[in-house]
């Protein structure tokens, strides 16, 4: 595994080697920065893996996910391959079902963060000035918001539906890749800036954007796939604070309803092990691809890894990018 | 030097408008929830009239703005006033749940410190090898694990099998007939603490890790160290003199980031472990709207979040002096 | 000799007075029945807490369980949780037209700090609430509704005097409220309009003064409460030297604590943990008798804007049929409840109940015969109701709805309702899970917001909900939360007839059997508009060790033998 970064560093040595993005990307780079480090391949076989048993969840699953098709909390049999939990439904078969939501939360809040973030670092990169000090404000504010009240408040007003958790997480993440693209756009902005100034004379403001994006694209691409595991984890949290949505079986609330259901004193570790074992795997697999992805791009850039912890632990006016 | 003294004003006076914003938004916050700490009340007494007396009491009658400007002048003078649930003082309702966290997660970070050390040396020491691979993804392993599954997991598989409760931070027959000896109510506290830090210290390793690993490796490659190995002194000597002196730093810093860090990571630790720490003290006060202890729980918070953030800075900033704002 | 026997005779005869004053309830061995261990500790656990030691301030109904330890009460409830025995008072009687009840207390009973125990603490203690009953006294009004005033013409009497006539069962129901308190140290806090009542923390000078058999020597609100027996108690001894009340936040560490043997006994066993507690040795679980009964709510507010098909209780008849509620007992109380009636008094309130109520039986063939009557085409598996006109015109549209489940059930509110969705799925109604939140949440959602009585706004936003009520044996809070009064506050039905209202505010004005009738005749019609769906009524389960012996967990609240009998072996 290549990961060997020290702790990650301050935005101005994060400015500093984003200069070393020397070569504009050549196409194909992202497919080759993968093929070539074994961990990336086995993460995306991972993925691939269970974003297939997402698709093809209902096909695969053996009983009903609502009806009790087996005595309550029955161990692993032939009949029930991980057993029932507490209402005697087949564990397997809300497994299968808890795939396709957990990982429809992550992608979609992942998507969510991203779009937000990537869009006020964009725009905060690149126009500077009055525009930039506002926008880093207000991802400041966003960071001394508490975040569990903040979940807990926003689920009480608009309600504890799917769609309002991937907004919830969407928008409590975003503020790191916002971060990380405004920086990586200020330096090459200043790059394009001064080459194009160099040649032509005068900068055309349109044709630099054009410049500008393919640029960040790579580093907002594997952001946004450690962002999938940030939010694959922060589902989880959520719901097992009782914030997630009742109707939606997703291995968060799997987890929630072996602790409710008291699982630990029926000796059902079937209940137990196998949502958590999930998500582990999941967001092990998307740190692989997404690090790989951040090692193909600068070894240097020395950014944000192990990811899913440090969500809201960041210092104001951003001296560390504790990611 | 005249740089950094600015630098330094500048950042306390940033940190006390961020204080303030942040308390703003904390009176706002709660107050947008459904209901208060009146209107949820299921008793048989709860009638129109107590609810109404109550409200009167705690002075939720009032217009948000003059409960707002009320409590920015209580908290002028110090006074966080009384919780609504229980009208004790919030002040000394914060700090018995604070004192508890505090505790476990000095724990959960020793435990992360050690296993971190143990592992990060290993694996610089071996690097390269399936030793130093298998360390890595061992701990990202357990920091890619939800902290209350974990939890769960050493409950159900751990907890019996050594001995130690599944849960609380006191055993029931503790101090019943007199209080109990200072060394019975301690040993007592330190069992119940063992099994939350060490969930805390599990999923927390791996950043130690990389950084003792990290420094290691930097340190391996100094050109004093080729001085060092000609002088006749093992890899693991070297290691020990000078790598982990620069690991020293980068982990204190750590440290102080994570001290900040008190409510998200604690409070599925203690929803599991059933831990009266201020993380689930807090899920409590949201429950049962109890803005005055919310309000008082989240300036201390806020503060201590800002105060440790700003000492990770300081410590940066000693680290690399060529940073400036 | 003579006047030795005599002496001897008259020494047994004052035993056995005192003895006969001091044994009301059954099952205890004051006295000594040799058969019975003295002295240990009882450790009881359980997930509701003491939130505080202030009677005129609390909310939780384990402080009652406190208070019934540590404060005398006239009366208190029996095993069967129904009739009223005797406590502090020995004997009651009421006048003829039930405005005066007179109550003879004990004699030589002394506070824990020696004082004495009188009924002069009893008239104080009701003239107190009573004087301040608009404000610092509102927690403990109920006990002295329509009460004018208390006197004490003697030490061992407490004379009542009520402004229009009470039923005994209300006014006793009332007065097993009546904490009474220590004259002598409560009279100090009277400052400020009463004020100062609520504003007083015993908890700071413990051991408070008691009068019942135990005092409390510790108290944390989310820990560990110690009872050890009050020395000046003058009715028949606890058995145990102390008995320590420990909360627990989660149910798992404190089963398993029970089941290590640290804790002997808790008090409400979760009903996932049943099955697995009853397969391990040495611990017996039984269920108890409980008061709580759950329900499907009907939001059935009159001006209700839309889905008023739901007003009819026809279809909601209907639709009730269509639940599998022994399937709900089966999955969700694994066994421990039994299928509710029809009546909104619940089944501690049984001799009150209506015997021509409404029955259910679980028929979806008939249900579904009723909605087709009714004229509900099924148009892709939903049924479509027709548009309707006049003031409430309504359009087409499926019968389709929200179901609001709240967080704060003590059963799997989630599990019920898809058991509930699954069988209305067979009718051709679909249903969606709405997520409750907490109390207060619930409330607002059934309420909506900006709810006035007044202007009769509100309960426009929720169509049907699960939930539960506590029964109480006495008929009369239950009877007042469809009333129009109780509109944004108790009501979570919207329900509103000025017939009903009018009944109401004549039954708390009958006393004797033309209450019994009203009641009856109220909890009928109540039965048959479906305001409710009754569903189940829940069995409480306790679990206790082979360590001791006596525990009567039904009594939680109700008496002081729930402490007082238990015994160690």
């Amino acid at each position: 595994m290549t990961i060997d970064h020290p702790l990650p560093s301050s935005p101005s040595q994060i400015e500093e080697n984003a200069e070393g993005l020397a070569t504009p990307r050549r196409p194909g780079f992202i497919k080759n920065a993968i093929l070539t480090q074994p961990q990336a391949i086995i993460g995306l076989v991972i993925i691939g893996v269970f974003v297939f048993i997402a698709i093809f969840g209902s096909y695969l699953e053996p009983y009903s996910t609502t009806e009790k098709t087996g005595p309550v909390y029955a161990a692993p049999s032939s009949a029930h391959w991980l057993g029932t939990d507490d209402g005697g439904v087949d564990m397997l078969s809300l497994l299968i079902a808890g795939t396709k939501v957990s990982l429809e939360v992550g992608f979609a809040a992942a998507v969510v963060a991203m779009v937000i973030g990537g869009a006020v670092g964009v725009l905060s990169g690149f126009i500077g000035g009055a525009v930039d000090i506002l926008l880093m404000r207000i991802t400041d504010i966003f960071l001394v918001i508490p975040d569990i009240p903040l979940m807990i408040v926003m689920a009480a007003i608009f309600g504890r539906s799917l769609r309002n958790i991937i907004i919830i997480i969407g928008i409590i993440y975003w503020t790191s890749t916002a971060r990380l693209i405004r920086a990586q756009v200020k330096s090459v902005r200043e790059r394009i800036y001064v080459k194009r100034a160099r040649s032509l004379g005068a900068s055309n403001n349109r044709l630099v954007f054009k410049h500008v994006l393919p640029q960040v694209a790579p580093l907002l691409i594997a952001n946004t796939v450690l962002m999938v595991a940030l939010a694959i984890f922060a589902e989880t949290y959520i719901t097992f604070l009782g914030l997630g949505d009742p109707s939606a079986i997703s291995w968060g609330r799997l987890i929630e309803n072996a602790f409710q259901g008291n699982a630990v004193l029926n000796n059902a570790w079937w209940a137990i092990v196998p949502p958590g074992v999930c998500v582990t795997v999941v967001i092990l697999a998307c740190t692989m691809v997404g690090q790989s992805l951040e090692d193909a791009l600068n070894p240097r850039l020395k950014v944000g890894h192990l990811s899913v912890r440090r969500f809201r632990l960041r210092p104001l006016h951003g001296k560390l990018e504790a990611e | 030097m005249e740089g950094r003294a600015d630098y330094i004003i500048k950042r306390s006076l940033f940190a006390i408008l961020t204080v303030f914003v942040a308390v703003t938004i904390n009176f706002v916050l709660f107050r947008a929830l459904p209901g208060d700490a009146v209107s949820g009340l299921r008793c048989q007494h709860c009638t129109k009239q107590y609810k109404a007396a109550m409200r009167r009491e705690l002075g939720l009658d009032k217009s948000k703005w003059q409960q707002y400007v009320i409590y920015l002048k209580n908290l002028a003078h110090g006074n966080l006033g009384n919780t609504d649930v229980s009208h004790l003082p919030v002040r000394g309702q914060l700090w018995d749940p604070l004192k508890n966290t505090l505790m476990m997660l000095t724990l959960g970070t020793v435990f992360s410190i050690i296993f971190g050390l143990i592992t990060g040396v290993v694996a610089a020491w071996r690097r390269g090898t399936w030793v130093d691979r298998g360390s890595l993804w061992t701990a990202l392993a357990f920091y890619s694990m939800p902290t209350q599954w974990l939890g769960l997991m050493i409950v159900y598989f751990v907890a019996d099998r050594v001995g130690l409760p599944h849960g609380g931070i006191q055993s029931p027959d503790l101090g019943i007939l007199g209080p109990p000896s200072t060394w019975a109510y301690w040993s007592d506290r330190v069992e119940h603490m063992i099994l939350p830090a060490l969930t805390l210290g599990l999923v927390l390793y791996g950043e130690y890790t990389l950084i003792v690993r990290s420094a290691m490796l930097e340190t391996l490659g100094e050109d004093y160290v080729l001085t060092a190995r000609a002088k006749g002194l093992t890899n693991f000597a070297i290691v020990r003199k000078h790598g982990l002196r620069n690991a020293m730093l980068p982990i204190v810093t750590l440290i102080a980031l994570s001290l900040g860090f008190i409510v998200g990571g604690a409070i599925t630790v203690e929803y599991v472990f059933d831990y009266p720490g201020i993380g689930l003290a807090i899920v409590e006060a949201i429950a049962q709207r109890d803005y005055s202890f919310l309000q008082g729980a989240f300036l201390l918070l806020t503060i201590s979040v800002i105060l440790f953030n700003f000492l990770a800075d300081l410590l940066y900033f000693k680290l690399d002096p060529r940073v400036t704002t | 000799m003579r006047a030795g026997k005599m002496l001897a005779a008259l020494a047994v005869a004052a035993l056995l007075l005192a003895a006969g004053c001091g044994g009301s309830s059954s099952g205890n061995g004051g006295g000594g029945s040799g058969a019975v261990k003295q002295g240990g500790i009882f450790t009881l656990g359980t997930t509701n807490y003491i939130d505080t030691l202030n009677p005129f301030n609390y909310i939780e109904a384990e402080a009652v369980t406190a208070y019934e330890e540590v404060f005398p009460e006239l009366i208190q409830l029996g095993p069967d949780l129904t009739t009223y025995e005797p406590s502090f008072a020995s004997k009651w009687s009421h006048s003829a037209d039930y405005k005066t009840y007179t109550f003879t207390v004990h004699s030589g009973g002394k506070w824990s700090d020696g004082k004495p125990l009188t009924s002069a603490d009893v008239a104080w203690t009701a003239n107190t609430i009573i004087k301040y009953q608009a404000n610092a006294a509102a927690v403990l009004a109920s006990a002295v509704a329509h009460m004018t005033k208390a006197e004490d013409p003697n030490p061992t009497t407490v004379v009542f005097h009520y402004d229009a006539p009470i039923d005994p069962q209300l006014a006793l129901s009332n007065l097993s409220a009546l904490y009474v308190l220590p004259e002598h140290v409560w009279s100090k806090y009277t400052g400020n309009n009463g004020a100062d009542l609520k504003s007083f923390h015993p908890e700071n000078s413990l051991p408070l003064v008691s009068g019942g058999p135990f005092e409390i020597t510790k108290y944390e609100k989310k820990g560990t409460t110690v009872f050890r027996p009050n020395p000046g108690w003058w009715g028949p001894k606890p058995h145990v030297d102390a008995v320590a009340l420990v909360y627990y936040t989660n149910s798992d560490s404190m089963i398993a604590d029970l089941k290590s043997g640290q804790i002997d006994a808790v008090d409400q066993v979760p009903y996932t943990a049943v099955n697995a507690l009853k397969q391990s040795a040495g611990i017996k679980v039984a269920p108890y008798k409980f008061g709580e009964f759950t329900n499907i709510t009907w939001n059935s507010n009159p001006l209700k804007p839309q889905n008023r098909e739901l007003l009819n209780p026809e279809v909601k008849k209907a639709l009730s049929m269509c639940v599998n509620r022994q399937e709900i007992i089966n999955v969700i109380y694994a066994g421990n409840a039994t299928l509710a009636n029809q009546s909104l008094l619940g089944p501690f309130a049984v001799g009150w109940q209506s015997p021509s109520n409404q029955t259910l039986s679980y028929n979806c063939a008939q249900a579904n015969t009723t909605l087709d009557s009714l004229g509900y085409k099924k148009v892709n598996g939903v049924r479509m109701v027709p548009a309707t006109t006049g003031k409430y015109a309504q359009p087409a549209h499926p019968m389709s709805y929200q179901v609001m489940v709240p967080d704060s059930l003590d059963f799997n509110g989630n599990r019920e309702f898809t058991i509930v969705q699954q069988g209305w799925q067979q009718l051709g109604v679909k249903v969606t899970e709405q997520a409750g939140g907490d109390s207060s949440q619930a409330y607002a959602i059934e309420t909506a917001s900006g709810c006035n009585a007044a202007k009769k706004t509100g309960y426009s936003k929720y169509d049907i909900a699960l939930w539960d009520w506590f029964s109480y044996p006495d008929p009369d809070f239950q009877l007042s939360t469809p009333t129009t009064g109780q509109w944004c506050s108790w009501s979570d039905t919207g329900f509103s007839n000025p017939t009903y209202d009018q009944w109401y505010k004549q039954e708390g004005t009958l006393a004797g059997p033309s209450r019994k009738a009203l009641v009856a005749k109220m909890d009928n019609y109540l039965s048959a508009q479906w305001i409710y769906t009754f569903l189940v009524n829940e069995k409480a389960i306790a679990a206790e060790t082979n360590a001791i012996g006596g525990f009567q967990a039904q009594l939680s609240g109700y008496s002081y033998d729930y402490f007082n009998t238990v015994y160690k072996k």
